[in-house]
């Protein structure tokens, strides 16, 4: 079994209007999709801005961000296994996320 | 690991009532002028819950985290919105104090369930227009968000959301306290308390439009809000008779439509379908609604109600409570509802007499229901031509596809054969 890191991405102010009653549901949604057994482990982003470390006149400076351009922020992950990137693909279709208008990236973890 | 955690499913409508609960609490220690600040502390919570839950997994005591954190929350809050003033150190003290105290505890519990009264009966205040009591009542004390109501009253969300803004207005500048008024002025309060009440229940029982589920949510809301006050030490004989009546009721909700979403009509309702539940629930408050001398609307309404649900219905003595309610509120409704009894006991002729004088009551006009009772009473009397008339009318009014359908149903029945 090879170990797969699915990447949320999500729209923060698409939430923001939701009832405590639809949040809920959502949290339970989610909840029974991480109780999958292929479902190793999974994080949160913390929320504030974070800092990117990038070269400036060749020497590292930190900032506040990353600011993207889109309104999409990368708010988790999760790692699972699957035998392949298909069954990998496979087991993210039904990520509640993705009904809540999110976006899942998937990556294969080299070496596994 | 707690049984939340293990299934990943969490009590029924929790975060719907903690948010209720929640924002009251906050609210009485902000004072009402800030209530906004404790709604977005409570929303803050439930936020950071829907964000980190997923990942972490849910907490053992998810009422006290989000308790917790609001509270947090709305301690940032008032730092940063300048809330209280000279008061903040107070206030924030007391914010802090409250923090510690663990939702749970039955003295807590106690408080909690008085902040949250106080809440309902500041949100039926007389300075707040009657409109807006209803959609304050649902926003703060029960968590439905601004589209929720407006989904359950077919209105838009700007107009609830206005209506919201204007009752907030009027907290602020009447300077309302959260505290329970006192002697007459309290049953005054409570009247209004139970109208409020007794109206969500009945936009939601009453299928207009509108999606089913939430309109189901507003019946079981406005049940609870009743049970609240009926567990209170302001509860006086007729708060029994309002949760007799909404239990009661309620209990046929899930008999009403069979399984192609199509109306089922009380009378050829399959009773094993009523939730026993709610019927026994009911009929505790109803023989507790029974002490003292009081008759109230309630009272009366509830008596019907329990007839109904006792089984085989006596249509006499439901004619008479019909004329007891009708002595004592002469809407055109009951007087509709009324004529249904009538038919019953004296026949279709007489029925169609007693609903003559209602054509022309302009609260009526374009009412479905009004039509369809007509129709129903000619069909019986094999006035076949008349009563497909009123039915083609009545599907020119606003109802819902399910009563449409129903409509259709009668029409089709009207054919000569």
């Amino acid at each position: 079994m090879s170990q797969y890191m699915l990447l949320l991405y999500e729209d923060p102010s698409g939430w923001q209007k939701m009832s405590p009653e639809e949040m809920q549901k959502a949290i339970e949604k989610y909840s029974a999709w991480s109780k999958k057994p292929f479902v190793m482990n999974g994080k949160r982003l913390a929320e504030e801005p974070g800092r990117v470390v990038r070269p400036h006149d060749g020497k590292p400076r930190a900032t506040d961000g990353p600011y993207s351009e889109t309104k999409e922020i990368l708010g988790g992950f999760y790692t699972i296994e699957a035998a392949n990137y298909d069954e990998a693909v496979e087991r993210s279709l039904d990520h509640p996320h993705l009904k809540f208008g999110g976006t899942i990236e998937v990556r294969h973890l080299h070496g596994t | 690991m707690s049984a939340a955690a293990e299934t990943g499913a969490l009590l029924e409508h929790l975060f719907r009532h903690q948010s209720g609960r929640i924002t009251a609490h906050l609210t009485r220690l902000l004072g009402p002028e800030h209530l906004d600040t404790a709604e977005e502390a409570v929303q803050e919570a439930m936020l950071r819950a829907l964000q980190t839950w997923p990942y972490q997994g849910m907490p053992e005591n998810a009422a006290a985290w989000l308790f917790r954190v609001a509270h947090n929350s709305a301690i940032d809050g008032v730092r940063r919105n300048q809330v209280a003033g000279q008061k903040r150190d107070a206030v924030v003290a007391e914010l802090t104090r409250s923090t510690a105290l663990a939702p749970g505890d039955p003295d807590f519990e106690e408080q909690l369930r008085d902040d949250e009264l106080r809440m309902i009966f500041m949100c039926c205040h007389p300075e707040i227009s009657l409109d807006a009591r209803v959609a304050l009542s649902l926003k703060t004390v029960s968590g439905f968000s601004v589209r929720e109501i407006a989904r359950a009253f077919l209105a838009d969300d700007e107009a609830i959301a206005q209506r919201l803004v204007r009752a907030k207005r009027q907290i602020r500048s009447h300077h309302l306290a959260l505290d329970m008024p006192l002697g007459p002025e309290l049953q005054q309060r409570l009247g209004a308390v139970m109208e409020v009440i007794y109206f969500q229940f009945n936009e939601g029982y009453a299928a207009h439009e509108g999606e089913e589920l939430i309109r189901q949510d507003l019946c079981l809301e406005a049940l609870r809000l009743g049970r609240l006050l009926a567990s209170s030490s302001i509860a006086v004989p007729r708060v029994h008779a309002l949760v007799a009546v909404m239990a009661l009721q309620a209990a046929r909700l899930p008999a009403r439509t069979d399984d192609a979403g199509d109306l089922i009509l009380l009378e050829d309702q399959d009773r094993s379908r009523w939730d026993q539940r709610l019927i026994a629930l009911g009929f505790r408050h109803f023989d507790r609604s029974i002490a003292g001398d009081e008759v109230s609307e309630y009272h009366v309404q509830a008596a019907i109600a329990a007839t109904h649900a006792r089984g085989a219905v006596d249509w006499p003595t439901v004619l008479d409570l019909y004329d007891q309610l009708l002595a004592m509120n002469g809407s055109p409704v009951v007087a509709l509802n009324r004529a249904v009894a009538v038919a019953k006991v004296r026949g279709p002729a007489e029925a169609l007499l007693a609903i003559e004088p209602l054509a022309t009551d302009p609260k009526l006009r374009g009412y479905y229901l009004l039509l369809a009772v007509r129709g129903h009473l000619l069909l019986e009397l094999e006035q076949r031509a008349e009563a497909a008339g009123c039915f083609r009318a009545a599907l020119q009014c606003r109802c819902s596809e399910p009563e449409r359908r129903f409509l259709r149903r009668k029409l089709a029945e009207c054919e000569p054969r």
